[in-house]
């Protein structure tokens, strides 16, 4: 399995600074537009069956990464190719809806994710099982604590296979029991994945699951290799 | 599809601009392919909206029905005795075009309001501003269900001609959708979009024949005449005609350019929603 997985080529995205029409306008007439570069010259390869983390500070382009992989945001510049289905897990429980009861809940997030009807309707006992919830599954989820949401949410995420799987901070949610459980389940999902890409500041999580680090400042690659030399790098980085 | 067998996934190119010139046909197929996702946002949609109502979803046909007696008062002050199909006219383009200012302004802020969706998973945008029409013509086709009584009361003929009904409704709903989905990038960068596609519909109300029918339209001569070419005239004027048991009777030039525009404004909604949503989306 030598195959490349993902490929990033020269990535470079752009967000407006200005954010109004007036302030388009102007920069229209100054031929120049006023734009943060959030990611710029990304080269990135990742081979399939490879676990890859993505450290760096706040704001230095971790989750605008996994946003690139995964479709969200298109490059302005660069290439990015994917081989098979992304999945990207990130605030578990997206589009969740109060009103309708567990189940249809997780019918819908299960569809928002890009599951077809039949995966979902095969799957939905072992989510059931899985999320602990017992008869609150046809309770409207208004009645939910946040714990139960975000079991229910990674019930749902974590009952796929993706080819390519990038996930970005979703641990550590509900009580220190499902905690465990969660991040068991998470690692499963890591392991059956052929491709993984992990943003997070857990850097003890990294090093025990990634075979390779990438640290990012200012959306630039500052250093990639194993774990222990890019935690030590973004350490250095601090001072 | 997604597993792991000794087949390898072939590499394509992720982000890849598609050509706007396509993007009538590809909205449908992108409906199409997320049929499960659309159908689930419609029920989300359709659900919290009747939500810890006693009434529920008989709110569907009690609010035009409200709103239509409000306006049946209003004209008897103005003009004095209309025909007695009067007050069901106006309760018919209640319905129709409370759909359509509905279904547009839920087009126009489907972007603006789904942006931690949008954030977090990447589906074609476009679902948004369907599903978003959608769950109007669902809570539409429960209104229409009004029309049962209305048949037994006013002793009309059930013909084969009420499926205009339901073909009002849509293209109503069509049009909402190809105009909405020409705003909704724009409102992303500024809001006043949606200002103004508000008072849109509120002052659409008043050109659109919802209050008057378009057999008064031609009685008033010239300006009548003009109100006609509105593009809402025909789907108000055919689920009016549905309940008398014809098929629409507009002259057909009106028929033909409301049907003309109602397509072009599909056409050029898709194209410009699928040029600028990608742009539109990083300021959100």
């Amino acid at each position: 399995m030598t195959e490349t997985s993902i490929s990033l080529q020269d990535i470079v995205l752009h967000f407006p600074k200005q954010r109004n029409i007036f302030g388009i306008i102007s920069d229209f007439f100054r031929k120049k537009i006023r734009r943060f570069t959030a990611l710029s010259g990304v080269n990135l390869h990742i081979k399939q069956g490879e676990v890859v983390g993505i450290i760096g500070r706040n704001g230095s382009g971790k989750s605008t990464l996994l946003r690139v992989i995964s479709g969200i945001y298109p490059p302005d510049e660069g290439m990015v190719h994917a081989a098979g289905d992304i999945s990207l897990l990130a605030g578990l429980g997206t589009g969740f809806s109060p009103h309708q009861t567990g189940r249809e809940n997780a019918l819908l997030y299960g569809s928002i994710l890009g599951h077809s009807e039949e995966e979902m309707l095969s799957k939905l006992d072992e989510i059931i099982e899985f999320s602990e919830l017992g008869s609150f599954i046809d309770e409207p989820l208004r009645t939910y604590s946040a714990g139960m949401k975000a079991r229910l949410g990674l019930a749902v995420a974590s009952a796929i296979k993706p080819n390519i799987l990038l996930i970005d901070e979703v641990l550590g949610v509900g009580d220190p029991n499902f905690r465990e459980k969660s991040k068991n389940k998470i690692l499963a999902m890591v392991k059956g994945a052929s491709t993984v890409v992990i943003v997070s500041h857990s850097f003890g999580l990294m090093t025990d699951v990634c075979d390779r680090v990438v640290l990012l400042d200012r959306g630039k690659i500052i250093a990639e290799g194993d774990p222990q030399t890019s935690i030590k790098a973004y350490y250095d980085l601090e001072e | 599809m997604g597993q792991n067998g000794p087949t390898t996934p072939v590499l394509r190119q992720i982000g890849v601009k598609s050509n706007p010139l396509l993007a009538p046909i590809n909205t449908l197929k992108e409906v199409r392919s997320n049929r499960f996702l659309v159908r689930n946002l419609i029920r989300r949609d359709v659900r919290g909206r009747y939500r810890n109502a006693a009434l529920g979803y008989a709110w569907t046909v009690i609010e035009p029905a409200l709103l239509a007696s409000v306006y049946w008062f209003l004209f008897i002050m103005l003009s004095g005795n209309p025909d007695e199909m009067y007050a069901v006219w106006v309760l018919l383009g209640v319905i129709v075009w409370g759909s359509f200012s509905k279904s547009l302004n839920a087009a126009t802020n489907s972007l603006t309001g789904n942006v931690r969706t949008m954030h977090l998973v990447f589906f074609p945008r476009s679902i948004f501003p369907v599903s978003g029409v959608g769950a109007n013509i669902v809570v539409t086709m429960m209104s229409c269900l009004i029309i049962l009584p209305l048949l037994y009361i006013y002793e009309l003929p059930i013909t084969i001609h009420l499926v205009w009904i339901p073909i009002g409704v849509l293209l109503a709903g069509f049009m909402a959708l190809g105009f909405g989905m020409m705003m909704a990038p724009l409102n992303c960068v500024q809001r006043d979009v949606q200002h103004l596609i508000r008072f849109i519909t509120r002052a659409g109300f008043f050109v659109s024949p919802v209050m008057w029918t378009a057999e008064m339209a031609m009685e008033r001569g010239a300006w009548g005449e003009a109100a006609l070419w509105n593009p809402m005239v025909l789907p108000i004027t055919m689920v009016r005609h549905a309940l008398e048991g014809k098929s629409v009777e507009l002259p057909d030039s009106i028929v033909i350019s409301s049907l003309v525009v109602s397509f072009l404004i599909y056409v050029v909604g898709t194209m410009i929603f699928s040029k600028y949503e990608r742009g539109a989306v990083k300021y959100l």
